[in-house]
């Protein structure tokens, strides 16, 4: 609600009030390049030849009047029926939450590391340590992080979830890879406010970042 | 030697850099011409749709030395030699202009016409010398006439505002279009009948005449070019810091971006899209199912439909050899261009009493429309005539004169144009490029 100064929308139904969208986000992404020293942005659904998302950017001139920049976007509406594929994971399970690293000393581990391996392994304890592991025929290499603290989850119906009762020095691990946790970390501009990773022993890692208004998730399973 | 001149300041060899590699976007080789009064860079694209012209003044180098060269065979005096250079042999003389700031200390380029060598050479830094020897083809003088001053839309603009917009476009896009009217300007992505919407990302920036250093507008109009050759004209106005002043009338005749200062003069010519049915003033869309372009085969997307006529022929190649130029005689590319397409007749020096002949025989029998209905054919048919004769005017190849002292007045007289055209028009002045 706050990053934007007006929001409307009509969803398809009072009860399905939501619109999925489908885009290529390449051409989001330039389109709002656009608007890097923009007075104002503005960003409506239209439906003038196909659905478009018209980006409507208004940028500081030499002149009275501003200039218009506008983008339109072609964008597929995604129907109904199919809004279960998009539906947003619920938190696993974990066996390990943890504070990542700085992210910027984590991408360059990590893009050091993509030369040499395709696959990453993730460990992490209770006691905030972390570990991010390749091992090929030629080469093993181990980057180790500690002091990164864990941070505290509440449980929410009282019942004991993996986590608790762990021994702390005890690593939960997971193989992923490494392409997708660097493009995750490649992906990252603004350092958030916070950055935190659950890990699922052999299955899966969650990543949240949060900034203030923002919060991005990111499900990367493990390999086989 | 016969020609040597030197660049010394980092600045000079940045836009001498840019030039080469503007010139580059439009063909793989081009015309080096010395001449007294300085270096023109002269190049046309393979369908003839965009043209390219530098002129680098003797003052904008810290050393020019030209001398005249007559061969005991020819019958006037040969004032230039123009040289015939292969684009990609250049390019990396000056591949790195940023580099080529901190690096070069000194960049000397001389020929000796007698080994048809260029050399390009450059003083590095720590005592380095790199020296480029290249060889060269002649080549026919090549020079296109355009009035600009004859164009009813006239816009000035500072190379920076011009770059601005342009980063609003994907760097893949290839054409878009310029539409004016007195009270707005505004550039956005060429799209047709057939473009694909769901698939496609449109731009489209609005601007105030305001922001426009000079404003002219005297007919409204959507010119369609392709974007790709322009960008190399931009990035050299920002290293030249000249502002850019573009040329255009209705939609099919050409537009024309220039820069020009005290030692340096810029000339892209480029064509535009143009409509058959439509009437010069009106807005209406194409009845015609195929669209026309003026002067060529590809100014816009492959998808265009062409009549049988102009896909077989082949592009007249501008450096023309003698051979190729037996073939500019008998199938003249006037009236093998598409209809509506003008004028863009390529000739050597020696062409043009044939060329004349040529326009004012060859045009009404060989215009060919499709779907051939009655009508459309007789309506285009008389519509080319008029326009091609305009064409041929306004924007032609045509023979280096030897009495072209002043190649940078724009006062200078016209080139080689038909004897009918000069009737039709009078003594038009048109800017010598």
């Amino acid at each position: 609600g706050n990053v934007f100064d007006e929001f409307q929308m009509e969803g398809v139904a009072s009860e399905h009030n939501e619109i999925y969208l489908e885009l290529v986000p390449e051409n989001l992404s330039r389109a709002l390049k656009t608007a890097q020293s923009a007075k104002a942005v503005k960003i409506k659904l239209t439906n003038k030849h196909c659905p478009c998302l018209r980006v409507s950017v208004e940028l500081p001139s030499l002149s009275s009047s501003s200039r218009i920049v506008t983008h339109d976007i072609p964008v597929g509406l995604i129907p109904r029926r199919l809004w279960n594929d998009f539906r947003e994971p619920s938190v696993p399970d974990f066996d390990v939450s943890i504070y990542l690293p700085v992210l910027k000393t984590m991408k360059s581990v990590v893009e050091r590391m993509k030369n040499l391996s395709n696959s990453i392994v993730i460990e992490a304890n209770l006691s905030g340590e972390m570990n991010l592991k390749i091992e090929t025929d030629l080469v093993s290499v181990t980057t180790h992080f500690k002091d990164l603290g864990n941070p505290p989850w509440a449980s929410e119906d009282g019942c004991q979830s993996s986590a608790e009762g762990r021994d702390l020095e005890s690593m939960a691990e997971a193989r992923i890879d490494i392409k997708k946790l660097q493009q995750l970390l490649a992906g990252q501009q603004v350092n958030p406010t916070k950055a935190l990773c659950n890990i699922v022993s052999k299955r899966i890692v969650h990543f949240i970042l949060l900034h203030e208004d923002v919060s991005l998730q990111y499900f990367i399973p493990a390999l086989a | 030697s016969n020609f040597e001149c030197i660049l010394h300041c980092f600045l000079f060899l940045l836009v001498f850099g840019r030039a080469i590699h503007a010139i580059a976007r439009i063909s793989d080789e081009f015309c080096f011409d010395p001449i007294e009064k300085g270096l023109a860079l002269r190049s046309v694209n393979s369908s003839r749709s965009a043209y390219a012209y530098v002129f680098f003044s003797s003052m904008f180098f810290q050393h020019y030395c030209w001398t005249a060269v007559s061969q005991p065979c020819q019958k006037e005096k040969q004032l230039s030699l123009p040289c015939k250079l292969i684009i990609k042999s250049v390019l990396p003389v000056f591949r790195c202009v940023n580099v080529l700031e901190r690096n070069v200390e000194k960049c000397s380029i001389y020929t000796n016409i007698n080994d048809h060598h260029i050399t390009f050479q450059l003083l590095c830094k720590h005592g380095v010398i790199k020296t480029y020897n290249l060889t060269f083809q002649e080549c026919d003088p090549l020079q296109a006439v355009f009035a600009k001053q004859m164009c009813p839309n006239i816009l000035k603009v500072h190379s920076r505002l011009l770059a601005d917009l342009m980063v609003h476009f994907p760097t893949s896009q290839e054409e878009i279009t310029l539409s004016v009217t007195p009270m707005k300007v505004c550039f956005k992505s060429y799209t047709e009948e057939d473009t694909d919407f769901s698939k496609t990302m449109l731009t489209e920036i609005q601007l105030n005449p305001d922001e426009f250093d000079y404003f002219q507008v005297g007919v409204d109009s959507e010119v369609t070019f392709c974007l790709k050759e322009l960008r190399g004209l931009l990035t050299l106005s920002e290293a030249a810091s000249a502002p850019i002043s573009i040329h255009f009338d209705i939609p099919g005749k050409p537009v024309a971006f220039s820069i020009e200062d005290t030692v340096l003069e810029a000339s892209f010519i480029l064509a535009t899209l143009s409509d058959m049915e439509k009437e010069p003033a009106s807005q209406q869309p194409p009845r015609l199912s195929q669209r026309q372009e003026s002067n060529a085969d590809a100014v816009a997307s492959k998808k265009q439909q062409w009549n049988g006529n102009a896909s077989t022929t082949e592009p007249v190649k501008p450096f023309a050899s003698p051979l190729a130029q037996q073939e500019i005689r008998s199938t003249p590319s006037i009236s093998k261009e598409m209809p509506g397409a003008g004028g863009t007749a390529v000739v050597g020096a020696k062409d043009r009493a044939v060329l004349e002949g040529e326009v004012t025989e060859a045009q009404p029998s060989e215009i060919t429309t499709s779907p051939p209905s009655p009508n459309s054919v007789s309506r285009a048919v008389s519509y080319i005539c008029n326009y091609c004769i305009f064409q041929f005017h306004s924007f032609f190849f045509g023979a280096f004169s030897c009495k072209e002292k002043d190649a940078l007045s724009h006062t200078s007289h016209s080139l080689a144009t038909a004897s009918d055209t000069e009737e039709d028009f009078g003594k038009a002045q048109s800017s010598q490029v």
